[in-house]
């Protein structure tokens, strides 16, 4: 019933000379969250951000192997990196909305892509955006004062909000509740449990308990390799691999 | 339990030595704070005390003159700002473009390191050196006409330009790379990245330092000597190509005639180059705080 959202197929990811991530091939399916795990350093972050080439920012960062979003190559020279990134949108560590009002925060996208024709269009797009991210009833009386003043939990939902708001089909998330208390995170799981039916969800995490709660499907990432990927609650319950067990029992990481 | 150790003279000694030791300190440093300051005060007082007699609106609005009665400083400050006009024009969408650059598009590689070095060293020339390349290039193979605005000011954007650079350069760095990450992440060009949010975060620091270069343009002589505007003009310039002065230039030109009674007018003078110095200062302080953005 799911259908293959993103394809990696034998990606390597090197900064310089150094090699990141070795030969990762991997399916990721629309309609779940899948989850990548691992300790530091693993590669996970840098794998995460070759999916929309926010690699391409860093100088000698280089990527090998391919890369399908819906079979087409995000690497091939017909893709333009701009529109690969309003259709894989993506939320950071931390919160880090633009030192602008909250309603500019979630127009910005939209915007700069047409997307929409009239200010009641756009004002449309960002009460849908808003309460897709579950932060409507919260700001909805002080859509001009700034993103920045929201507390951290409803920064970074602000955040998932303008990343919602240009309609893309893939979400990637980079540890988003690392910086968050535990609240705020709870609520930032609901979100991602909810958001999955209409996106293919993607979220590094150091948390295995939170790879647990959320995802369907979760990735292990070991010194740049993909170690085993399955089904959650395989992975947490029945690992193939012994370098799984150990991580996920505990024994490093 | 009390440790004993505390307790003893040895300790109490030690502890008042730390003491003392950081009261001297303290006293070191505003004395040289009050030295320093005081050679201000002073410099202001000569000034006020010889200068304020002759501020009145006559001086403001006259002319050079052969005679220290007549002579006005408004000609020199109307060439000052065509001067500083030119310059901001030429070196302020300059420099700024090419902080944009080097920063956020430029490849890191051997040559881009070779335009830094030389952009700091720029920044480090004697402004002599300028007023040679003002008259040697404007002057001599372009055929500007000599002592005009147009020519200071050209010279003068030469040597604005680095410092615009460099502060520039600093306020676009100093813009959170999360920043930049949000932007493309929403489907932002590189473009649009810096003019849409790069860029109005760098402005109060890019403003600041294009004031205080603008503010050490307007106090420099030594390269428009060069450029021949020390000579005697007695109509205020009515473009930038008119044959002009400028405020330093007039103290420098009074300061060499005190004996015939124009120890007023240059104090005057002084004190009108320390208001506008003053004002740009203000200007640029005022602007960081009303930019700034908070997070």
């Amino acid at each position: 019933m799911t259908e293959t959202k993103l394809t990696a197929r034998n990606v390597d990811v090197y900064y310089g000379p150094k090699k990141a991530i070795d030969n990762v091939s991997i399916d990721i399916d629309n309609g779940i969250v899948t989850a990548f795990i691992g300790p530091s350093g693993c590669g996970k972050s840098t794998f995460l951000r070759s999916l929309n080439r926010m690699n391409d920012t860093i100088a000698d960062a280089r990527v090998t192997g391919e890369i399908l979003l819906d079979g087409e190559d995000i690497y091939a020279a017909s893709m333009d990196p701009v529109a690969l990134r309003a259709r894989v949108g993506m939320v950071f560590q931390k919160p880090n909305p633009f030192p602008k009002s909250i309603y500019e925060n979630v127009a910005y996208g939209p915007r700069i892509h047409g997307l929409a024709a009239s200010k009641a269009d756009m004002d449309a797009i960002v009460e849908s955006a808003l309460t897709k991210a579950g932060l409507w009833e919260e700001v909805k009386d002080r859509l001009s004062d700034a993103g920045t003043a929201l507390s951290g939990g409803q920064q970074q939902r602000l955040c998932i909000a303008r990343a919602i708001a240009v309609s893309p089909e893939v979400i990637l998330m980079d540890e988003p509740c690392s910086a968050l208390d535990p609240i705020a995170t709870a609520k930032i799981e609901e979100l991602i449990d909810e958001l999955k039916e209409n996106y293919a969800i993607v979220i590094v995490t150091h948390s295995m308990q939170q790879a647990a709660r959320v995802s369907q499907r979760t990735a292990f990432f070991h010194l740049g390799n993909l170690v085993e990927y399955g089904e959650t609650s395989e992975i947490f319950t029945n690992p193939r691999e012994v370098k799984t067990k150990d991580y996920i029992t505990g024994r490093y990481g | 339990m009390t440790n004993p150790h505390w307790q003893s003279d040895a300790a109490a000694k030690r502890i008042s030595r730390r003491n003392a030791a950081e009261r001297r300190f303290k006293l070191l440093g505003l004395g040289a704070i009050v030295l320093s300051l005081s050679f201000l005060a002073l410099l202001l007082f000569i000034m006020l005390k010889n200068g304020l007699g002759g501020l009145d609106w006559s001086f403001l609005s006259g002319t050079d003159s052969t005679d220290p009665d007549t002579a006005g400083v408004w000609g020199a400050t109307k060439g000052s700002l065509l001067t500083m006009f030119v310059t901001l024009l030429l070196s302020f969408p300059m420099g700024v473009l090419a902080a944009i650059y080097l920063e956020e598009f430029a490849p890191k590689n051997r040559w881009i390191d070779l335009v830094e070095v030389s952009i700091n060293n720029l920044a480090a020339v004697p402004s002599i050196i300028f007023g040679l390349l003002g008259l040697a290039v404007f002057i001599n193979t372009l055929d500007m006409p000599r002592s005009s605005p147009l020519v200071g000011g050209l010279t003068l954007a030469l040597m604005t330009m680095p410092v615009i650079v460099i502060s520039g350069r600093n306020a676009i760095k100093a813009v959170p790379p999360s920043i930049r990450d949000a932007a493309l992440a929403v489907g932002a060009s590189k473009v649009q990245t810096v003019f849409h949010h790069v860029l109005p975060l760098a402005l109060p620091g890019i403003l600041t330092g294009t004031i205080i270069g603008m503010a050490r343009a307007l106090g420099e002589t030594a390269p428009l000597l060069m450029i021949g505007m020390r000579a005697f003009v007695v109509t205020p310039p009515g473009g930038v190509t008119d044959p002009s002065s400028v405020l330093p230039m007039q103290i420098f030109l009074w300061s060499d005639e005190i004996d015939t009674g124009f120890v007023q007018n240059t104090s005057a003078a002084i004190i009108v180059l320390l208001v506008f110095l003053l004002a740009m200062n203000g200007l640029a302080i005022y602007l960081r705080n009303k930019f700034e953005v908070r997070w």
